[in-house]
């Protein structure tokens, strides 16, 4: 599939600052599902409404969800340097977190901060350990408080510099039932119960996995994509998921990944035989060096440039489709980020 | 209340970012080496962390040092994680196993399979106590079959078994067993393996601790039998 070393340049693309969609549709009077949707095959990208899902898939194929819900992660935290944004990522333990010191939400970091420095939140403290290895910008920090309570009392979701925090309700899709995700797995929050109701309708099957996802994708530094370093995130494919997808794939069905997280999931928990049920850390980091086993395609939003998000869709129809693809949604004027649009991508030819 | 963690060849590379590691994390250690100024330099870095960190320097191969260590282990609370670290090479320069001088090979085999085994084998009762965790460091030589390896590699793989092994029979006890392969890095050990030579590009031993992070805080009898990467892209616990 494709060219086995892509380079950092090739994922680079121009996007008008305006196609950043700031705003979730139900707060702009819309309905969830009232979002385009751009299809993308190999025989070229057409472009539908969101609501016109059901009707692109057939029946027998299985839609994968990933059943995480978010948490409000990010924490107002006093520091040496003034205050700056505390926003959790990843939990090891309750009172171990990978997390990413901010100056704000629209600027990052890293912060020349040292190891065994104390923030302060509210009236609890986090002190921090040491730097993510290849990741300069996160850190393991202590928390003197569960980080569940320090949430509820201080957190805010993570946002971003192009949109501002909304309540949590709007960070959660249908499907969230497991609180762990630092950022939300955006790519359901289109499907509406009335989507989904029709979804299966058409004999269309749902399944989950579980994901947290921590703090997105960070931008790929290095020149050759294949290096860049991920840090590990929990995931679980239960056994029913693991069987629905094996028994679509018998059945010559397709199954769809919705969102990237689920893609990860489903890659890692891939054996030489089929998908096994499992549990642990991914930190698998798909791109064209390394190949795509499990899914048929991929439901999700539009990604930034030179983000792992996009070295993975290359995996999945090479660097050649995701490059006219994007230059489409461009051009169509479709809205990118987790309150933005919709992309059906498929491997291969959809019918 | 965090448990009290062995680790084995602590005064320099891997097993001294693990002592680090696990004290920071608040583990009271016992910690062991051979070289006594290199482990005093480990437990002077340590002080300050409000954990109990000691010293004994001693070889593990030597019956009395594992008793000592574990005695150790056991005033101080009870051993919960017991990570047999501390290896041995083998000729330097490696030698090809037609020509190995088996004396030699049987000193490695002592450190690599028989000192960890006897290890768990003392610790056993403390260890059922705690429903403890072992962690045998291997590599992957153990797997490989590359030229001049077979020596450091063979009891890597015969350690390899051994954790499996013991991960079933420890099963019905709680006690469990884990292989862990570090990976390539920047430590004397992997220096002297490729002597002359320029590893800077080997990551530092400390680009394994969020595997540790992870590892330690998993329930130990949902991992036990696995053998992990450290460097690896997952850590997969099976259902």
């Amino acid at each position: 599939m494709g060219d086995s070393s892509l380079n950092r340049s090739e994922l680079l693309f121009d996007r008008p600052t305006e196609l950043f969609a700031s705003q979730p549709p139900e707060t702009r009077g819309h309905d969830r599902d009232d979002v385009r949707l751009m299809v993308s095959t190999p025989e070229g990208d057409t472009h539908h409404a969101f609501t016109d899902l059901p009707q692109l898939l057939e029946s027998g194929d299985l839609l994968v969800v990933n059943e995480s819900a978010t948490i409000p992660a990010s924490l107002r935290a006093n520091s040496r340097l003034g205050e700056i944004l505390l926003n959790l990522s990843t939990r090891f333990a309750d009172d171990l977190w990978l997390a990413e010191p901010r100056w704000s939400a629209s600027r990052p970091g890293p912060l020349p901060l040292n190891e065994q420095e104390r923030l302060d939140i509210g009236k609890a403290t986090a002190v921090l350990l040491y730097r993510y290895p290849g990741i300069p910008r996160l850190w393991f920090v202590r928390l003197g408080t569960p980080a569940s309570v320090l949430m509820a009392k201080y957190g805010e979701p993570i946002h971003y510099g192009y949109a501002p925090a909304y309540p949590m309700a709007n960070y959660q899709t249908l499907f969230s039932r497991f609180p762990g995700s630092v950022e939300m797995p955006s790519a359901a929050r289109p499907i509406t119960s009335r989507v989904r109701d029709s979804l299966i309708s058409h004999g269309i099957g749902i399944v989950g996995v579980i994901l947290h996802a921590g703090v997105s994708s960070l931008e790929i530094e290095d020149d050759a994509v294949e290096h860049q370093p991920l840090f590990p995130e929990s995931f679980r494919v239960p056994d029913a998921t693991a069987q629905a997808v094996n028994a679509t794939h018998a059945r010559g069905g397709r199954v769809i990944a919705v969102g990237t997280t689920v893609v990860r999931s489903l890659e890692t928990a891939w054996a030489s035989n089929g998908v096994r049920a499992c549990s642990g850390a991914t930190g698998l980091y798909i791109h064209p060096g390394n190949s795509v086993h499990v899914i048929d395609g991929l439901l999700t939003g539009l990604h930034d440039p030179v983000t792992s998000h996009l070295a993975m869709l290359s995996a999945i129809a090479g660097l050649h489709r995701v490059r006219k693809a994007y230059a489409e949604a461009i051009q169509n004027r479709y809205l990118w980020h987790e309150f933005g649009d919709s992309h059906l991508l498929w491997r291969q030819s959809a019918n | 209340m965090k448990c009290v963690a062995l680790v084995t060849g602590a005064g320099r590379g891997l097993g001294r970012i693990l002592a680090t590691f696990l004290a920071g994390q608040g583990h009271d250690i016992v910690i062991t080496a051979r070289t006594s100024a290199e482990l005093h330099d480990v437990a002077q870095s340590l002080e300050g962390t409000g954990v109990r960190v000691v010293a004994i320097p001693g070889d593990i191969t030597d019956p009395m040092h594992r008793t000592r260590l574990l005695q150790q282990t056991r005033m101080i609370g009870g051993l919960g994680l017991l990570v047999n670290n501390a290896s041995d090479l083998g000729e330097i320069p490696r030698p090809e196993l037609a020509i190995a001088s088996l004396e030699r090979f049987r000193v490695t085999l002592e450190t690599n399979l028989v000192a960890p085994l006897a290890l768990i084998q003392e610790a056993l009762p403390q260890l059922e106590r705690t429903r403890g965790l072992v962690v045998n460091i291997s590599s992957d030589a153990s797997k490989g079959g590359y030229e001049r390896w077979g020596i450091y590699g063979s009891s890597k793989a015969a350690l390899d078994l051994a954790s499996k092994t013991l991960a079933a029979e420890l099963k019905p006890r709680h006690i469990s067993v884990v292989s862990v392969d570090p990976g390539d890095m920047r430590t004397r050990m992997h220096q002297d393996a490729f002597p002359g030579e320029d590893i800077s590009d080997r990551p530092l031993p400390e680009v394994t601790v969020p595997f540790w992070a992870w590892l330690i805080n998993q329930d130990p009898e949902r991992i036990t039998g696995m053998r992990y990467h450290a460097q690896g892209a997952m850590w997969v616990i099976p259902a």
